[in-house]
Parts: structure tokens; sequence; C-alpha cells
């Protein structure tokens, strides 16, 4: 009795492990080496409410205006920003957001497009918008629409404390949460890369719970420390910008849209005397080496374009054939599989007949025809002949009838 | 009978003149700026007829997309094939297909030409028939008029004929295939009627009603008085004179024999060539929509849309402004009960008319054309035409005057109230509901009546036999 029921909880526990390991081979074999990297997300965090969390807002902004600027489009930003600083009655300089005082930048300019703003920005929008797990009603502007070819930049500002982020000084964003979040997302094949980055007191701590592959992490302060503002504007008459994304974006503003400076260089030019914190950042979730990523992988949108000289040649494809005419260099197993998920029903149609294909000899011979008319692939002449045999048909026995 | 014939000789070389006339008529319309816009009227394209649609439809299959893709075209995929590459070319210096705009021309040329053959037919037999019954001098007396010119000439000029022929349409051919499926049956040409009806009702459904006077025609022989006269007259001259020498005399006369029998084997045989064109077109259209999803979705994309409404788009019909505004729960029933009125006609009138199954072709048009749901003017210019083939019946019409007012002001009132309604936006979709309902009431006062005179006409024959034998 005993031995059996030994051998039971071990055979169980076996079973457990292997239950737990299949969806982690899944994983494995779902990693990112074989999608490839198509697009670029950018969910933009500002968490703060009140006029004298105006850095916040100043921060997510600024790292706004940097990432448009290097190619990601507004479609493909999710901007959240927790309260209206611009229009604020408090704002001396009415519709200006600065990240300096020598205000030579209005971040606030045209061409903002803000998603989440005001008591929108919620824990639960926030997870929403991270899982996929809308409403119907809700918008495609609101929505993170990414894919298993996406690289998500996840940046987060405002208060923040152990393993905790508060939104809108009224609730708060655990870093289970997050973790738990991110997980659903990988499941979902919601991203092949994800870099987050928190600027807030006590930031690693944030991350620290994440456990799914393909995540890169950077915080701006470690457990005990806490992020400092830049400096205090004394026009506006409160702190216009924080420390680590004033270095960020000092990294940045030398950039443009063409430079392959690697994560490596961005995150070895924090100085930690400079911030007043330590800036700690996690690679142990990153399969690859921060030397080869480039900053515009995440922060930028560097579209390949593949040339062609004939217009239209997306139109040669026919519902029957499975192959694409189309030839993209990198993305053949991608196109492939995509065009092998869109062709399962032409091939269930083709199994279908196929199955017939046994039962009924009128339908065999039927087939036979088919088979032998795709082999002509003149279907219009085809088609044009018989219009032409019927009219003679016609004129000839109305002529022997008459 | 001299002086009928010289008439008759000098109509004919009218006819010739008139009809080329006619002919180029059209070919100068066709050279106006951009065809006097009459290929976006809805009283002159409609969804299933518009010839833009088929050149929208065309494109999408060069582009190997399935041409029903996006409801723009709703015809038949050999009609594409036809006319399609067509719309496509574009020669130098001319206006915009040209080429489809000949075309048109061509078929309402063969079109008058082949009612022409069918009033001659129709007009010969009524000689005959008048003649058996010793009705001889009817034809002396009274001016007999050439019902196939002049039917013929209507219908090359009647406007309503000219706007659908400019007008980019596809009725042009539609009506082409109807009248020759009349003709093929009249002149006892069974696989040309045959042929003529499975196009037809392949092009657009509704002539498939057809098939009753078809029959009819093939069965027994065009109009004719009816039979029990001819069975009264039999009757009456063994009885009278008793010998069979009139007979004789007269059966070199008549092709047909005394009793009225029915020609089953020609019926037979027209059965056979049909369901030999049916399963032909089917297998043509079944290769040509093969990869866009076969021959179901070519029938719930052409007879599906028709029968279905799905495009309520204005027109001089009766059935968009109803079902804009009946709820949805509703729409099958009434779309039922429109379907339906048609088909209640059929056997009434089939029973009432089936010794005039010309006459009685005309009756069916008429009312499918009015009850349709997609009606165009291209369909009034069809059962015009062959109206004007029973002019010697109809020649005592009633109200004949206030419905040639009638038509002509509707016809004029239906666009001012379309503007009215759509570009100025002083007026609304009663405004011109009220004229589709007004045309509708017309429509069926010419059919009343003009069923009307037939009846009487035959009463007055009668009633001329019972007076000569008496």
């Amino acid at each position: 009795m005993d031995s059996s029921f030994k051998s039971t909880t071990l055979i169980s526990i076996f079973l457990l492990f292997f239950c737990n390991a299949i969806p982690s081979i899944a994983f494995g074999s779902s990693s990112t080496a074989t999608t490839m990297h198509t697009n670029n997300w950018a969910v933009l965090v500002c968490t703060s409410r009140f006029w004298f969390n105006y850095r916040h807002m100043a921060n997510t902004l600024s790292l706004y205006r940097t990432v448009k600027r290097l190619g990601i489009p507004d479609e493909r930003i999710i901007l959240m920003l927790a309260d209206d600083m611009a229009c604020n009655a408090r704002n001396k300089y009415p519709a200006q957001v600065f990240n300096n005082e020598n205000h030579r930048l209005n971040l606030y300019g045209d061409n903002v497009e803000v998603d989440y703003r005001g008591y929108e920005v919620t824990v639960e929008n926030f997870l929403r918008v991270l899982t996929g797990r809308h409403e119907t009603a809700v918008p495609r502007s609101k929505r993170l629409l990414s894919d298993e070819g996406s690289h998500i930049l996840l940046y987060m500002t405002g208060h923040g404390g152990d393993e905790f982020l508060k939104f809108q000084d009224s609730e708060e964003l655990q870093s289970h949460d997050l973790a738990d979040a991110v997980k659903q997302m990988k499941e979902k094949r919601r991203f092949k890369e994800l870099l987050i980055m928190v600027d807030t007191c006590q930031a690693s701590t944030l991350f620290s719970q994440l456990q799914s592959p393909g995540v890169l992490a950077i915080g701006s302060s470690m457990k005990g420390e806490n992020s400092y503002s830049h400096h205090l504007d004394s026009d506006v008459g409160v702190s216009v910008v924080d420390r680590f994304t004033f270095y960020t974006l000092a990294f940045f503003e030398r950039l443009n849209m063409y430079d392959n400076a690697s994560l490596s260089s961005l995150f070895n030019s924090y100085n930690s005397n400079l911030l007043m914190s330590t800036a700690y950042y996690r690679t142990d979730l990153y399969g690859r080496l921060l030397e080869e990523v480039p900053v515009t992988n995440f922060f930028g949108s560097v579209m390949e374009t593949i040339h062609t000289d004939s217009p239209y040649r997306a139109f040669s494809v026919k519902y029957s054939k499975s192959k694409a005419e189309i030839s993209l260099d990198q993305s053949d197993e991608v196109e492939q599989r995509r065009l092998k998920i869109s062709d399962v029903p032409q091939e269930l149609i083709d199994s279908n007949i196929t199955d017939k294909h046994a039962t009924c000899p009128v339908t065999r011979i039927w087939n036979a025809i088919l088979g032998r008319i795709e082999m002509m692939k003149e279907l219009d002449s085809l088609v044009n002949y018989g219009l032409i045999l019927m009219f003679l048909i016609v004129t000839g026995s109305s002529w022997f009838s008459s | 009978m001299e002086k009928t014939r010289s008439k008759t000789n000098e109509k004919k070389l009218g006819f010739w003149k008139w009809a080329i006339a006619s002919v180029i008529f059209r070919l100068i319309l066709i050279y106006f700026p951009q065809n006097l816009n009459l290929s976006s009227r809805p009283e002159v394209s409609t969804p299933v007829t518009s010839l833009r649609r088929l050149a929208e439809g065309y494109w999408l299959k060069q582009l190997s997309m399935s041409p029903y893709a996006g409801s723009m075209y709703h015809g038949s995929p050999l009609l594409l094939s036809v006319l399609g590459p067509l719309t496509a070319i574009k020669i130098e210096g001319q206006p915009n297909h040209l080429l489809c705009s000949l075309v048109s021309v061509i078929a309402d040329f063969i079109c008058a030409l082949l009612i022409r053959a069918t009033g001659r037919i129709l007009q010969t037999a009524r000689g005959l028939n008048l003649k058996f019954l010793g009705l001889d001098t009817m034809l002396e007396d009274i001016e007999i008029m050439p019902s196939g010119d002049i039917a013929a000439l209507v219908y090359l000029w009647n406007p309503f004929t000219i706007f659908t022929c400019v007008g980019f349409n596809t009725s042009p051919v539609e009506n082409l295939f109807v009248v020759l499926s009349l003709y093929g049956a009249s002149a006892g040409i069974v696989p040309l009627a045959a042929f003529g009806w499975v196009i037809a009702s392949h092009l657009s459904l509704y002539p498939v009603v057809l098939v009753i006077p078809v029959i009819l025609l093939l069965g027994y022989c065009p109009d004719t008085p009816p039979r029990k006269l001819f069975l009264q007259r039999d009757l009456q001259k063994t009885g009278a004179e008793g010998s069979t020498k009139n007979h004789v005399q007269h059966r070199p006369l008549t092709n047909k024999p005394t009793e009225a029998t029915f020609f089953w084997w020609r019926v037979i045989l027209f059965f056979m060539w049909a369901s030999i064109w049916i399963a032909y077109v089917l297998i043509l259209c079944a290769i040509s929509v093969k990869e866009y999803g076969g021959l179901p979705e070519m029938f719930k994309r052409t007879y599906g849309f028709i029968l279905t409404v799905k495009d309520l788009s204005p027109n001089i019909g009766v059935l968009w402004y109803f079902f804009a505004e009946v709820f949805d729960f509703f729409r099958n029933f009434f779309l039922i009960v429109f379907h339906v009125n048609i088909l209640f006609m059929i056997l009434p009138l089939a029973i009432r008319l089936n010794h005039r199954p010309c006459f009685l072709a005309f009756v069916y048009l008429a009312i499918s054309s009015m009850l349709k749901s997609y009606p165009s003017v291209g369909d009034s210019a069809l059962y015009l035409g062959l109206m004007a083939l029973f002019v010697n019946e109809l020649a005592e019409m009633q109200f004949s005057f206030f419905l040639f007012c009638g038509y002509v002001g509707v016809s004029l009132l239906s666009p001012v109230m379309h503007n009215l309604w759509i570009w100025r936006g002083t007026g609304n979709a009663n405004f011109y509901y009220a004229t589709a309902m007004v045309y509708a009431c017309f429509q069926i006062i010419l059919v009343v009546e003009s069923v009307n005179a037939m009846l009487n006409h035959d009463r007055k024959i009668r009633k001329l036999c019972t007076t000569t034998e008496g």
C-alpha cells in the first residue's frame, strides 16, 4: 500500500512537471527565434494627478515626442495621461508643457494624440490595454493591437514604492499584477520583445516579479532609493522633469531615425551620481545581448521597405494558389505560415472534394473534368469558345428547323 | 385588296427609311458628350442592368477576384465575358464605351427586325383565320395596318428605347433575347425559342414566366380568335353543305387542321432543347465562376439579389420605398407578396387568353415590368413595342389618349421630382414615389384596358360569325 501510494504520488508529480513543462516548451518553440520583428508599439503611461506632478506629465510627453520623432506613428502609440497640465488653470502658459526651464521645446504643440485621459487612466484600463481584454465598444485607437512580431515599449512614470505604482492617488498597480499581465501577453503572443522603463521611486521593484521571456526592464532606482526631479522651473512654478527621463532624453536628442546606437550604450549612459539613484536593469529574461540591439528596436520604428518594379503584384495571387508571389527576404516563414492559415479553408474544401472522390462515379468524372480544365490555364477563353459554340449551335439548329 | 397591298408596299419602303433614320439618330446621340448623362439616371440604369457595374465586375475579374465582390455587379458571368472586354477597350478620340453603345444599337435594330417578322407571322395567321371563319369581308372593310412594321417602328422610335440604348445598359440585349424567343415560338423554330427563353431568363429572372406563352405558341399556332368559333364553323359547314369539298378547299389555305389540336411533340421538343440550353449555360457559368464560390454563389448574387431586393436605391418601381419603410420582421412576407403577385396573374390570364399567346406574352411582360424589383424604362420600351403588334385588335381601346398623356406626363415629372428630392433638397422621397405610383397606375390601366379591348375584339368576331351564319 505504502509503496503503491508513493509510486502514484511520484507519477502524479511527474505528470504535473510535464504539464508545466509542455507550455514552457511551447513557449520555447514559439520563442523569438521563429517570429520576425514587424512593428513597434509604445505604451506611455503617466499615472499622477494634480498640478505639482507636472513633471510626470512632462516626462511622458517628452518620451512621446521622442518616440514619434524616431518613427512610431500615433496609431501605434497608446498615450495615457492622468491629468491635463496643459490646460490646467494654474498653468501660466496655457496649452504649453515644457520639460526644461529654457522653454525651448513645447511638448504639447500640435499633433498630440492622447488615448486615455484624466480619469480613464485606471489600473483596470491599463491592464485591459496590456492584455487586450476590452469591451466591444472600445475603439481601435484605444487598443494595443500588437501581434507576435511586435516590440513594445512600456514606459511608466508617477509615484511608486516597493512593488507598487500609484495610479491617480487612489489605487495601486502591484508588481504581481504587472507580471501577470505580461504573462498573459506572452501567452496570447502579443509581443515579441517588451522593454519596460519605469521612472518612479523604488522603480526596479515593480518588475521584480516578471518571469516571461523576451522582457527587458529598466527602472530609475532600486529598492530603498528615491528618484528625484531634475530641476525646478521658477516660471511655471513646479519641477518640470525627472532626472532619469532627463538623461534618457539627453541621450535621444543626439539621435535620429537611422542611428544604430545600442541599448547597452543607453543603459550605460546613466550616471548614478547625476541621477542620484541607481538605474537598475534586468536582462535575465531577455535573450539577446544588449550591444546588438539598436535602440530604434523599441524607441523608433524603422520599417523595411521592399522595392518592386511592377504595381499590382499583390493582385496576381489567385485564391486557388497557396503560394504568394510577393517576395520578402526575411519574412518567408511568417508569410507562409500566415498564408497557410488563410489557406486552410481552401484545403478543407479540396479535402472534401477528395473525400467525395471515392463515393460517386459521377462526381469522380466531374472532378476529373474539373482537374483537366484546371490544367487549361485560360478559363476565360474556354468560356468564350463555349459561347461561340452555343451561337453556332443555335443558328445551325434554327436553320434546320425552319 | 390591291389598295391595301399598295399601302403595305408603301409602308414597307417607309419602314426601312425610318429604321435607318432611327439608327443614325442613335449614333448621333452616342457622340454627344458623356451620353447626356443618361447612364446615371435611375430610370434608365438599375443595379442589375447598369453597364458601369458590368465594367466594375469585369475589372474585378481581371484582378482575379470574384466579379460579385463588393456587391456591384449582379448579372450573368457570360454577359461579363461578352461585354466585359468591350467596356475595357478605349479608342482614341471616340467617346467612352463606344463599342458597348454600338452593341446596344445593333441589338435594338435586330430586335426591331424580329418584332417586324413576328408581326408579319401574326398578320398572315390573322388573315388566314379570318378567311377560314368566312369573315373575308372584314379584311376588305376595315383598313388593316401592317402591325409588324408599325410595331418595329414604334419600338425603334420610342423615346424609352432610345434612352435605354444610349444610356449604357444591358436592357437592349435582354429585350433582344425575349423577342427572339417570341419570334422563334411564333415561327415554329423550336431550338431558337428555347434558346431565347433560357438566355432571357438567365440574364434577368422575370422572363421565366414567358414559358407559358411560348409553349402555347408552339403548341397551338400564333394568335387566333377563340377556338370554339372554329369548331362551330366546322360543324356549321359540315352541317349546311354536307360535303367535304369545302374542307379540301380550305385545307391548303390553312396550315392547321380544323380541330384545335395541341402539338405535343413540339412542346416536348421545346422542353428537350430548353434542358440542353439550361445545362449548357449552367456548365459555362460553373466554369466561369468556379474559383469564386461556384454556382451557389452565382445564384445567390444574381437571382438572390433580384429576389431579395438588397439594393434600395430609388427607381421607377414600387418596391424600394416600401422596403425602406417596412420592419425587418415583415420583410420576407412583403417580398413574397410582391413576387407572388406576378405569379398569381399567370394562371387566370393563361386560361382566359390561351388562344392569343403573343398577347399573353405582352400582358405578362407588362405585369412583370411593373412589379419587378428593379424596373427601368427599358422594360416599358419592350412591352410598348409588343403592344403595337396588336394595333388592329386594340384599335378601339378605351382611354388610349389618356394613357398616352399619362405616360408623357409621368416621364416628364418623374425626373423633376427626383431632382427636387436628391439634388435640390426641396422635395423628399414621397414626391418621387408618388410619380412611381402614378406610373404603376397607368401601367395597370394599360394592361386592363388592352385585355378588355382584346376580349371585345373577340366578342365582335364571334358576333360577326354568328350573324354571317344566320
